[in-house]
């Protein structure tokens, strides 16, 4: 059975360089290491970010993914939008406008733990008194 | 005889100045920028050269490498000093150009304008909104003016300019003067000789084979466009600036001596050095990475925003 610990929330820097991303790492690192971590960047604090900085968000999003779990960024200000846009991995990321919404999407059912035995519209003809059982 | 003055910046000669949004870098007016191989002021100044006798331009450009700075002072008091020059001389007729907007002008209709009208001062409109364009006869004047921005602020004659005109305010309305270039909705025209419909490439250009430049666009003067490049939409890379392997630009102006590194995703934006101003997310950031963006030194160049100004008749004079 798969388990997972609570989603966890951290805010990045103001500014992402060589010397912040090696002091986010020493908070970040651990939780990387976990049962299928579950992570939320909250930028909405980034005003600059380093090539340095980039790597280490494509770093992280590896290896949560390599135990199964995931890295999610919420409250993109403008300037970070930017800079992962001009550096071609904003669409690496799954991004979100707030951190609850990051966060409440952990929470989210996937798609393969829906039924799929009945057809989509069954509900909605049964409603409609429509659908008759065959047998 | 006709003279004319061109105020290169906006600082402090004029009262009722609107202060354009400049670029961070170097604070410069957007006129005085680089745009198709040459600033807006420069190609102000080369065409009023064909309808005036004499054409003095003031700036406060540090980096002028061509002008007799002699002189010391404020824009204001060296645009006073110029236009008393001009009337001691006798000129009949004074052209004053605050530059900040883009204009194209008709001086020869806005001469006969000023002439039927008979009065002092002519300024010039457009769209019912005043341009910082004045038509003076010096010799109408009281001997002693106190100063130009008292001159100005006379009552004028109103001529209505129907040419092309540019604000050149914000970063937007730069860009859309690149576009209406490229688009023919204005006069202005890239240098360079048009390698293929709808691109335009400088002496110097290097564009290696794998890159690809989808017109319109415009490379520069010594630019050099490294393999796996697309340059698109509408974009222009000015002199002495290099784009590095596999980065593509979309509807951007990289200014002079810029360098953008390896695979970037460059779009809607305008790049000077290691700042890059964002337009669409309005966003004005300086990249501290120099593997990202910086200052393109390669040339040896140094920044030159009154560069293509040619010497000769036109009087160049800078404030310190």
């Amino acid at each position: 059975m798969l388990t997972s610990g609570p989603v966890v929330v951290m805010q990045v820097p103001e500014v992402l360089n060589v010397k912040e991303v090696r002091n986010f790492m020493d908070e970040l690192g651990p939780l990387l290491e976990s049962n299928r971590p579950r992570i939320v960047l909250d930028c909405s604090q980034v005003r600059s970010m380093e090539s340095a900085g980039v790597e280490m968000l494509l770093r992280c999003l590896e290896e949560v993914l390599k135990r199964d779990g995931d890295l999610k960024l919420a409250s993109l200000s403008p300037e970070a939008e930017v800079i992962l846009e001009l550096m071609r991995v904003a669409r690496v990321f799954e991004t979100f406008h707030t951190c609850e919404d990051a966060v409440r999407s952990f929470n989210a059912i996937p798609a393969e733990a829906v039924p799929q035995n009945t057809p989509w519209y069954s509900d909605v003809f049964s409603e409609l008194g429509v659908v008759k059982q065959a047998s | 005889m006709v003279g004319a003055i061109i105020i290169g910046d906006q600082t402090d000669a004029m009262e009722d100045k609107h202060s354009p949004s400049r670029f961070c870098s170097y604070q410069a007016p957007w006129a005085s920028m680089e745009l198709l191989g040459k600033s807006p002021i420069a190609r102000l100044a080369e065409d009023l050269k064909k309808d005036c006798d004499v054409v003095s331009l003031i700036s406060n450009d540090r980096d002028s490498q061509h002008g007799n700075a002699t002189h010391q002072g404020s824009i204001a008091d060296l645009a006073a000093d110029r236009f008393e020059d001009y009337k001691r001389e006798g000129l009949g007729t004074v052209l004053i150009v605050q530059c900040g907007s883009y204009v194209e002008l008709d001086v020869a209709e806005m001469l006969n304008f000023h002439e039927v009208r008979g009065v002092g001062v002519t300024r010039a409109f457009s769209d019912h909104a005043p341009l910082d364009i004045w038509m003076v006869d010096p010799s109408g004047l009281p001997d002693h003016v106190p100063t130009l921005s008292t001159l100005l602020r006379a009552t004028p004659a109103m001529y209505h300019s129907q040419g092309y005109v540019n604000h050149l305010r914000t970063a937007r309305e730069f860009r859309r003067l690149v576009l209406d270039s490229f688009h023919s909705r204005c006069r202005l025209r890239p240098q360079g000789p048009e390698i293929k419909p709808g691109i335009w490439s400088c002496d110097g250009a290097q564009i290696e084979r794998s890159a690809r430049v989808v017109a319109p666009a415009f490379i520069g003067r010594d630019v050099y466009i490294s393999a796996e490049c697309l340059i698109t939409r509408g974009s222009n890379v000015e002199s002495n600036s290099r784009v590095d392997f596999g980065t593509a630009v979309e509807d951007s102006t990289i200014l002079p001596n810029s360098y953008v590194g390896i695979g970037l995703d460059l779009s809607h934006s305008i790049v000077d050095g290691r700042n890059l101003l964002n337009l669409r997310h309005n966003v004005n950031l300086e990249i501290t990475d120099p593997v990202v963006m910086r200052q393109n030194t390669v040339g040896g160049v140094h920044r030159q925003s009154w560069a293509s100004i040619e010497a000769g008749s036109l009087a160049l004079s800078s404030a310190e």
